[in-house]
């Protein structure tokens, strides 16, 4: 095997131009792999992260309150009875937290937009000082109750400050028209879709606009400690709930707010809890995750297949080239096995110096593109919930780059290799002439 | 004498060139016994190169019985044939056939490593003992392209001969070299056989190499048409040039 490695090698240093432009190219596209992998993991990992501390746990209980058929609200009513059959029932649970939802009219002093309101406890959501970068004020100051976050969107819409007031205006589950007047205390920089139609006030303030009792949340997330676990935890949260007595919501893998239309036209009342994912709460900026990956994956494909052309064409001029060798190898005792083996020792050998090459260039090109915080263009913070774009260079992904391209390059050796193994002595030598 | 190491009875090899059959070999038959060093003579299509090629085992008969040391090559698989090569044949290519990104020392080693019958250190000094003999020693570092023509077929005398082969077959062993150093080789190629009793069957024109072989088997239009000595074969061919 020494000896074929030898001769794979030195082969490959004899023709060392054609070497250095198939190299080049493998080296290439496994560099562009790993980077658009990277921005595929980053921007999957930085949606997942602020989507999950934002909007949505990895697995929520949420639902529907209906005092009359027509008029549902996002509340689940007795909660930490909920709170006790998850702790029991999911060991999987990293924490749990518990969200106000709400939908309310801002006002300020010149100006009102419409907008959601979450009722938070700061002190207890370590996620959310990860997530939000407050521009002006104090995310602590929103553990006062009467206090609100906006954002930089918001606040020029209504032309307000820190330390201004704002009025929050809603009708309560009973169809009452309440107000609460509140205090921002931060404003956060822009968050994509979120700031334009989120606002966050203590839980308590929310509450107090709702005028719920203390029993009463909007939902429940559940952090757990594998976000691979969430199939397995929704579906047993949705066995165990059933068996405790709630009623529940068919599944339905959309955000809350896309429900009210068809919670409203159904004609039960009271309580149906709703178990959802984190994809299902943000299953309406999935679909570019999904067009980024196809685009990016076609635009492999297409590098690949060109990669295995020119290796494929390569393997041929090599062969030719090589005929009398191989004829002179199997002359003198040389397997037909052997002789596939050397030419693919010789595939493998540019395959796998090249993929790691190119692996290496692409976790370095990841690295610097990081260190330049580079801004993401506003159509993708909109998604991102980010204003920067991050790549993330997973050892998994990498391992699988480095596999794909290298089996690739190798694997499309072996039909030439195979057709030179094939080949008879007395045709090679006689072909030399 | 004993059995005939190679054995050809009633051999015949046709080519198919598109709807033509072209007869390479018609009806040969011809027996060489252990530690003969014969040369088949012949004009250029003649059948020489066939007539190695069946008994090298890289090529099969049409018709007829081709035995080396003792074996039907039409009964063998493709692996036991090439099992066969290695173990019993050695060749000496026209061209030297030298794998060129090897040394002379690795280009030698390299029917051992097939074999795989000795341990590094025997296969090192199995090699630098027929470099020496054939006056490479000192070259075992260089590659094939910095080596002379001659050296070149040193080199391919020496791997013919590292598997201790029972035959070696040399197809126009002199043909690119000039006439002295083509009458080295076949000193070389002389010496190995009288020393190690190996078989030597070369094919060539040249009448100064027939010169050295014990018997010449002359082949026209793929037919054997005589077995001299090769002192008779010389006289009837005019004696010196071709």
């Amino acid at each position: 095997m020494g000896q074929l490695f030898l001769i794979a090698v030195r082969n490959l240093i004899t023709h060392r131009r054609r070497t250095l432009l198939l190299g080049g190219a493998i080296l290439g596209v496994t560099a562009l792999l790993v980077l658009l992998l990277g921005l595929l993991n980053g921007i999957r990992s930085t949606i997942l992260e602020s989507a999950t501390t934002l909007m949505t746990g990895h697995v929520n209980v949420g639902g529907f309150y209906k005092v009359t058929a027509g008029a549902g609200a996002p509340v689940v009513t007795h909660y930490p009875k909920i709170l006790e059959v998850i702790r029991k029932e999911v060991p999987e649970l990293d924490y749990v937290t518990q969200r106000g939802r709400g939908w309310a009219k801002v006002v300020s002093d010149t100006g009102s937009l419409q907008s959601g309101v979450g009722g938070i406890d700061i002190l207890h959501e370590p996620g959310f000082r990860r997530v939000i970068q407050v521009k002006d004020g104090s995310l602590d100051a929103l553990a006062e109750p009467g206090t609100i976050l906006i954002f930089d969107e918001q606040a020029q819409k209504l032309g307000v400050r820190v330390g201004d007031q704002l009025t929050l205006s809603a009708y309560t589950v009973r169809g009452v028209a309440n107000t609460v007047d509140v205090r921002i205390v931060a404003i956060a920089r822009n968050v994509g879709l979120l700031s334009s139609w989120n606002t966050f006030v203590p839980d308590s303030t929310l509450r107090g606009l709702y005028q719920m009792n203390d029993q009463a949340t909007g939902a429940l997330f559940l952090y757990l400690k594998d976000v691979k676990q969430v199939p397995r935890v929704q579906e047993r949260l949705r066995t165990v709930l059933t068996g405790a007595g709630y009623s529940l919501m068919d599944p339905d893998p959309r955000a809350f707010w896309f429900k009210f239309e068809t919670v409203n036209r159904e004609g039960w009342t009271g309580q149906k809890l709703d178990v959802t994912t984190w994809e299902d709460e943000i299953s309406f900026i999935q679909w570019t995750v999904t067009a980024i990956t196809w685009l990016s994956y076609t635009l492999i494909g297409i590098l690949l297949v060109i990669i295995v052309v020119g290796l494929m064409n390569t393997m041929w001029i090599s062969i030719r080239e090589r005929t009398r060798e191989i004829g002179t190898l199997r002359a003198i005792g040389m397997q037909r096995a052997r002789v596939l083996a050397m030419f693919m020792t010789e595939a493998f050998t540019l395959a796998v110096t090249a993929t790691l090459a190119g692996a290496a260039l692409g976790v370095g090109l990841c690295a610097l593109l990081n260190l330049a915080h580079l801004q993401a263009p506003l159509a993708l913070q909109l998604f991102l919930m980010r204003d920067e774009v991050r790549l993330l260079v997973k050892p998994s992904a990498l391992l699988g780059a480095i596999a794909l391209i290298a089996g690739c390059t190798t694997g499309i050796a072996l039909f030439p290799s195979f057709l030179a193994a094939r080949m008879q002595p007395v045709t090679a030598m006689h072909r030399v002439g | 004498m004993n059995e005939p190491i190679v054995s050809i009875v009633d051999v015949v090899k046709e080519y198919q060139l598109g709807s033509t059959v072209v007869p390479a070999l018609r009806g040969v038959s011809l027996d060489v016994h252990k530690g003969e060093f014969i040369s088949i003579a012949g004009p250029s299509g003649s059948g020489k190169t066939t007539l190695l090629n069946l008994i090298g085992c890289v090529d099969v008969a049409t018709r007829g019985t081709v035995r080396v040391v003792g074996r039907d090559t039409a009964a063998l698989s493709e692996r036991e044939l090439t099992r066969l090569r290695l173990e019993t044949i050695g060749f000496i290519f026209q061209s030297f056939n030298l794998v060129g990104v090897l040394s002379v020392f690795q280009n030698v080693e390299f029917p051992l490593l097939l074999q795989g019958k000795l341990r590094g250190h025997e296969r090192r000094a199995r090699v630098m003992t027929l470099l020496e003999q054939v006056g490479l020693a000192d070259h075992a570092r260089h590659r094939p392209n910095e080596l002379s023509g001659g050296q070149r077929q040193r080199v391919a005398v020496a791997r013919a001969l590292v598997g201790s082969p029972h035959i070696v077959l040399a197809d126009e062993p002199t043909a690119n070299l000039d006439s002295e150093t083509g009458e080295r080789i076949v000193d070389l190629m002389k010496e190995m056989n009288l020393r190690d009793g190996t078989t030597f069957i070369f094919s060539t024109h040249d009448a100064k190499v027939m010169a050295h072989a014990d018997a010449v088997v002359k082949l026209a239009d793929g037919k054997i048409v005589g077995r001299d000595s090769a002192g008779a074969a010389l006289a009837a061919s005019g004696s010196g040039g071709h």
